[in-house]
Parts: structure tokens; C-alpha cells; sequence
């Protein structure tokens, strides 16, 4: 086919046009060797390690001959020296012999050693490598995908508006915080009464705890719980919320340490204690915190050991009339149904429920002598004029 | 008795899933015919049978059956198979690509390029025919022991793309591209050295100073290679470079429609058909002296020699694109070399082919 010289001839003069446009200069020397160096390098940018001093290593191990008597020289400069040599020989074979086995045998071990090794190299170096490749251009694929997002400026946005929500948030924590302009000394000695009064009120309570050394009084204001406890015999330390009656406390000679009463519980090793009081506490509790009081007392008091927890009690609605609502801090209060189940779930037996401090006589609602109205009256008595305050006394 | 196929992987636009299609629209004339592939891609899943359904090769007398078996990657599934058939196996050879190239970009696809010719030496004794779409591929299984080896071109329309309907917002977008389209069509795999088109591209533009765009059409399957060819094409401020990725037909008869010149660098083909189709769709053809493109393209095209680099292959497309006598010469020549190429005498001579291993 005549066309066929065509084409030769036509690419012939491709060839003459590029070498000529090479030697004047319009095709750089060396561009296409560049150029596909250029692509060599892009596409292999993470190399595999260089293993050709490990393969010439081994080359040479593989290289070396087997051991032999007759590769012991015995030449030697001295006169007489090559027949003392080789009578030596003669007499050594045996062990020479034994010695070279040995060394042979261990040799061989170590040449197998060091092929295995010299395979596992090569495997981690290629698999791992390869793998580790592929892992890499997955991440760079999911970062150019994230990268080509439109809303270029999506984050520093989305930034402001997740640092504004957190001010928000903590100005409202802020706003919620209880922080009195009085001191809590001074509402103490408003509503609670002197301190020979409380010690007289909970003086039956401590005696409750006798022989249960130590005992950890959580939310011991000024510390008269803990007072009454020495007066027992019994050892105990307190903490406190409120850095004015703790120091109050202390001052008086007391262990009282500052601090939240939960996380000092929590850092006792367990069944260390022999008791743990909560008198007028667990009202200032949230229900989660309630939750963890028990199971924490359950952890740290020792078989035997004794929780004592006094409270407001919501079965007289007196107390809601009275003193629950003049608290500010006070959360909620405990019913003691809800206080023994608890107990009793954390594997406590021995619940007994002490109820205390009835209203004063004067306040409650007096018989009038008709019996119709006064069983009326009985029965209003004990819902409205229960027993202010109750205490759960549970043994581990 | 039945004539049957098994293939790896069924997709649809692949060029060995086409021709097998094709031959059992042939078989189908003579009897019972089916497909059976490790892969199906969900949209032949009424055409081609997955290999675990081969229950249906059920036959009264196997031995007299036959497989045909499309031979281009390793598939241990399908060797595991064939192995335990009784039926006559012939085996139909589309090339497997060069294992070494690949390690570097998917070491698990190497090792399946390379087990497939472990496998394919492995059915020489076993296979009662082969047959190669190319006196080159014919070659590699003469030289793996096979000896009952015969050549049939494949079985491809080279103008089945003429059938799309013209894509409006293709056509639009095509318009819009100023200068001469340079297209190359082809998976983007490294023996198709699609870097070597950036190359010439490159040289092309920067030094020939002809602004031009380059387009590479096809499935991109190794993510490592297609990013380094992106970033070879930033460095070098190739801005005028499209890579589509895998396109329906439409849009591929869109971008032969545009083409100017149609190019490849590749280093390795069994047969490869985009030449043809370029050339069935008036587009000049330049490409490398390598494996079967000289049987395909024959005189048609420009095929420069192996040891020509990216600066031949730069000068050869200015040349297409500046010399009018040369492009209408090489137009000319395309419409006649894939006149020659006749689908109907390619389907009997394989035909012929399978009739003679069945006797």
C-alpha cells in the first residue's frame, strides 16, 4: 500500500523536526527525561524503605562457606613451625572436629534467623507500607472532599455561634448559683437556736452511733453533731460546705475539713468507716445526688457501720408552713418511704425510723369535747401536726 | 448440547461484557446459550447469570458442552470453578495488563493481574481451543503452552455510538470549549499511560504554543494514579485538562463528536477498540507502536515508534491539527480501515472457531 511510506515518511519528519528543534535549543536537554522524573516522583512521594544493604547483607551470609578443619591455617613463619602446627592439628582433630560441629550447628540456627527476620522486614515494610498508603489517600480524599464544601467560611461561623450559646449558658449557670450576701453563721443563729439547744435535741441520735469509730458527720456546720459524738467516745471528722462555720468548727478544736461532703465520702477507701451522718442534709440534695449518698455509704461504711440521716419530714404539712421553705437552699424533701427503699436496695438491714421533734403542744388543734368533731381533729392533727423531723438509722 | 460463557466481571459500555453479549446473540441462532459471571453489575442482572447460579449448566451430558471462557484478570472463584467443570473449555483471550505496573498504585489488583496469568497458564493443557482477539495476544498464549491457538477479532460495532441521540447540555458545554479537543478514551490504568498524554500536552501547548483541551474519558478505578495525574497537570498549569470519569454512551459519542484528534499512549492492548470507534466517527487516530494497536489501527492512524517520547507524540498532534491535507488523508483512511473491520465476519469466524473445537 503505497500510503504505508506515507505515514513512514511522515514520521520521519517528525523525527528530523524534533532533533532539530533539540540541538537549536526550543526543547530544553533532558525535558521529557524531567518531566517523567517529575511524574516518578509525584506518584511515589511515599517510598518503600531501602532493603538493598539488608539484601547484600544477607547475600554475604549466604556466601560464606561451611566450616572445616582444613581452613584452619597452619602456616608459619617460625622454623619448624607448619609441622608443630599440623601435629597440633593431628592431636586437637577430635575436639577441632567436635568444636566446629558445635560452632556449625549454631551457625545455621543463626542463617535461619536471620532469613526469617530478614522476610518479616520486607513483609512489614511492603504490606504495612502499602496498607498505611491506602489509609493515607482515604484521608485525603475525605479531606479535599471536606475542603471543597461551598460554605468556605461554615466553621469560624459555626465557632461564634457555639462560643455565643456557651456564654449564654454560663450566665444562666451563673444566674442559678446561690450566693447569699449574708453570712450562713448568721441564718443559722437566726432560725436554728443556740447551740446548747441543738446539742440537746440530737444528743439520743449520737448516742446511736457509739462504738462506731470513725464517723464521717457530712454537712457538719459548726460541728455540735460531732461534739455530742466525742462526748460518746466516738472519733469522728466532719466536712462542711460553707468555709465560715467550718473555720467556726475548727476553731472550737473539731477535724472539720472544707469541701463538698460527696466527693470526701467518695475518696474513702471502701468499708473504712464505721458511720456516716447527715444531719439536716439530704433536703439540699438533688435526686442523682441522693442516689450516689446511698450507694457511696454502702461502699465506705464497714459491716455493721451505722448511717444516720436526719431530715424535714413532708408526712407533716406543718413543716411546709413552717421551717422547710424558710431554707432557700433546701431542694427537696425526703420522704421516708422513698429513704428506706433506698436503703434497703443498697443491701442495708436494720432500718428504723426515729421520728422527732413534734410540734409544740400549743400549736396543734385542741379537743372541744364533742366526739364527732374531736376525732376530726385527731385525724387533721396527724396529717397537719406530724412530727417535724424524722431519722433513718440504717446498719450495713 | 449447549455453548456457554463465563466471564469475572459483567459491566455494562465494557468491551469484553459487549462481545460476549454478542457471541451469545450468535450462539443463541444454534441453541441453548448463557452467561455466567463472578460480577454482575445490577444493571444486567436479567441478562447475565451470577456464577453461583451455574446450577442451571445442568445438562444430560456435560462433556459434550462447552465453556467459553473470557480470560482478562485473575478471579480465584472462577479458576476454583472451571477447574471442577467437565465440559470442554475453550478459552477466549482478551489480554490480561502487566501486574508489575500496577503495584505501586493497588498492590491487590496487581495480584490479581498476575494470578490471572498464573491461572491462564495453568488451563493450557486443560483448554481444548484458544482463541485471541490479536496475533499479539495469540502470541503470549503460544508462549504459555497453549497449542491449539486461533485469531478473531473481536466482536464490536464500531458505530454503535453513531445510534445516540445528540445530549443538549453536552452539546452546549462542548461548544463553549474554544481551540481544537484532544481525546483520549480509555480506564485510566498505568499501562495506558495517561501521564505520557499530560506530557505531550504539556510540550503541545507550553512549547508548540497551541492552546488546546485534553480530555481523558473513562472509568477512573486507582485513586492514587488519578490524583497524581491531577497534580501533575496543576504543577504543570494544564488548566485546559478534563477527566471525566466514567460516562453513559451518550455523552462518550458527545466527545468523539468534538474530537479533533483522537490519541493514545498505551503500552498495552489486547485489541482496544476506541481507535476504531474514533475512526468510525471521522476522528484522526495517533497513538504508540505497542502490543495489538498496529493490527488495529493499522494504516489508518499514526503510530509512533516505542522509543518515541512525549515531544514525537506533541509534534505528530500539532501536525494533525494544522496539516488539512493530512487530517481529510487520515479521515479518509479511518472510514476504510473500519470498513474493513466487518462485526459480522469477526461473530462467524468465531463461530467457525467454536464449531470446529465442538466437532
Amino acid at each position: 500500500m503505497a500510503e504505508a511510506d506515507e505515514v513512514q515518511s511522515l514520521l520521519e519528519e517528525l523525527r528530523r523536526t524534533v532533533e532539530a528543534r533539540r540541538e537549536d535549543g526550543f526543547y530544553p536537554a533532558g525535558l521529557e527525561d524531567d518531566l517523567s522524573a517529575h511524574f516518578r516522583r509525584i506518584v511515589m512521594h511515599r517510598v518503600a524503605p531501602d532493603l538493598s544493604r539488608l539484601d547484600a547483607s544477607m547475600e554475604r551470609l549466604r556466601a560464606v562457606p561451611g566450616l572445616s578443619p582444613d581452613r584452619i591455617p597452619s602456616d608459619s613463619g617460625v622454623p619448624g613451625g607448619p609441622a608443630l602446627h599440623r601435629g597440633l592439628a593431628r592431636l586437637l582433630g577430635r575436639q577441632t572436629q567436635g568444636i566446629l560441629e558445635q560452632v556449625e550447628e549454631l551457625a545455621a540456627a543463626l542463617r535461619a534467623v536471620a532469613d526469617e527476620l530478614s522476610w518479616a522486614v520486607r513483609q512489614a515494610s511492603t504490606h504495612v507500607h502499602t496498607d498505611l498508603i491506602a489509609q493515607i489517600d482515604t484521608l485525603q480524599d475525605r479531606l479535599s472532599a471536606l475542603e471543597r464544601q461551598p460554605a468556605g467560611d461554615a466553621g469560624p461561623m459555626a465557632l461564634a455561634e457555639l462560643s455565643r450559646r456557651l456564654e449564654h449558658l454560663e450566665r444562666a449557670e451563673e444566674a442559678r448559683t446561690f450566693r447569699p450576701s449574708y453570712s450562713a453563721e448568721a441564718f443559722e443563729a437566726a432560725f436554728r437556736g443556740s447551740q446548747y439547744d441543738l446539742k440537746s435535741r440530737y444528743r439520743d441520735l449520737a448516742s446511736r452511733l457509739a462504738g462506731c469509730s470513725p464517723v464521717l458527720d457530712i454537712g457538719c456546720g459548726r460541728g455540735e453533731f460531732m461534739e455530742l459524738l466525742t462526748e460518746e467516745g466516738v472519733t469522728c471528722s466532719g466536712v462542711e460546705l460553707d468555709a465560715g462555720l467550718a473555720e467556726a468548727g475548727r476553731r472550737r478544736g473539731l477535724d472539720i475539713s472544707e469541701g463538698n461532703g460527696l466527693a470526701d465520702l467518695a475518696a474513702r477507701a471502701d468499708q473504712s468507716l464505721g458511720g456516716v451522718v447527715l444531719i439536716q442534709v439530704v433536703e439540699h440534695l438533688t435526686a442523682p445526688e441522693l442516689l450516689n449518698l446511698v450507694s457511696l455509704a454502702a461502699d465506705k461504711l464497714r459491716p455493721g457501720g451505722r448511717a444516720v440521716i436526719e431530715t424535714v419530714n413532708p408526712q407533716s404539712l406543718y413543716v411546709f408552713a413552717r421551717a422547710f421553705y424558710l431554707d432557700p437552699t433546701h431542694d427537696r424533701p425526703v420522704h421516708p418511704g422513698y429513704l428506706t427503699f433506698l436503703f434497703r436496695q443498697a443491701g442495708f438491714d436494720g432500718i428504723e425510723i426515729d421520728w422527732r421533734s413534734p410540734p409544740p403542744p400549743d400549736e396543734i388543734l385542741q379537743p372541744v369535747g364533742e366526739p364527732g368533731a374531736d376525732a376530726n381533729y385527731e385525724r387533721l392533727n396527724q396529717l397537719l401536726f406530724g412530727p417535724q423531723d424524722y431519722a433513718l438509722i440504717a446498719t450495713r | 448440547m449447549q455453548i456457554n460463557q463465563v466471564m469475572v466481571s459483567a459491566r455494562p459500555g465494557d468491551a469484553i461484557t459487549t462481545s460476549a453479549l454478542e457471541l451469545r446473540a450468535l450462539l443463541r441462532r444454534v441453541g441453548r446459550s448463557e452467561i455466567f459471571s463472578r460480577y454482575v453489575h445490577g444493571s444486567l442482572h436479567h441478562d447475565v447469570w451470577e456464577l453461583k447460579d451455574s446450577d442451571w449448566l445442568a445438562s444430560e451430558s456435560p462433556e459434550d458442552d462447552m465453556i467459553v471462557f473470557h480470560a482478562s484478570i485473575g478471579e480465584p472463584d472462577v479458576d476454583r470453578f472451571l477447574a471442577g467443570r467437565p465440559e470442554r473449555l475453550v478459552v477466549y483471550y482478551h489480554n490480561i495488563s502487566p501486574a508489575e505496573l500496577f503495584y505501586e498504585y493497588d498492590p491487590h489488583l496487581a495480584g490479581l493481574l498476575e494470578s490471572g496469568r498464573r491461572e491462564l497458564s495453568r488451563l493450557a493443557d486443560r483448554a481444548v481451543m484458544a482463541v485471541a482477539v490479536s496475533e499479539f495476544n495469540a502470541a503470549e498464549l503460544t508462549a504459555m503452552g497453549y497449542r491449539n491457538v486461533r485469531v478473531a477479532p473481536l466482536i464490536t460495532d464500531p458505530y454503535r455510538l453513531k445510534a445516540q441521540e445528540p445530549l443538549l447540555d453536552m452539546q452546549a458545554r462542548l461548544a463553549a470549549l474554544e481551540g481544537p479537543v484532544i481525546v483520549f478514551v480509555g480506564q485510566l490504568l498505568p499501562h495506558k499511560r495517561p501521564d505520557f498524554l499530560l506530557e505531550s500536552f504539556h510540550v503541545l501547548t507550553t512549547y508548540l504554543q497551541r492552546p488546546a483541551t485534553l480530555v481523558l474519558v473513562g472509568n477512573h478505578r486507582l485513586p492514587r494514579l488519578s490524583r497524581a495525574l491531577e497534580e501533575l497537570s496543576r504543577e504543570l498549569n494544564l488548566d485546559r485538562v478534563i477527566i471525566t470519569g466514567a460516562v453513559p454512551d451518550a455523552e462518550l459519542a458527545a466527545w468523539y463528536g468534538r474530537a479533533d484528534v483522537f490519541v493514545t499512549a498505551s503500552e498495552h492492548e489486547g485489541f482496544c477498540v476506541p481507535p476504531l470507534e474514533a475512526m468510525a466517527q471521522g476522528v484522526p487516530v495517533v497513538a504508540r507502536r505497542f502490543a495489538a494497536l498496529p493490527e488495529t489501527v493499522g494504516d489508518a492512524g499514526i503510530l509512533l515508534d516505542p522509543g518515541a517520547g512525549p515531544i514525537q507524540m506533541a509534534e505528530a498532534i500539532a501536525r494533525v491539527l494544522t496539516d488539512d491535507r493530512l487530517r481529510a488523508e487520515m479521515i479518509e483512511r479511518g472510514h476504510r480501515r473500519v470498513g474493513a473491520y466487518d462485526a459480522a465476519a469477526a461473530g462467524s469466524a468465531l463461530l467457525r472457531h467454536l464449531v470446529e473445537a465442538a466437532a
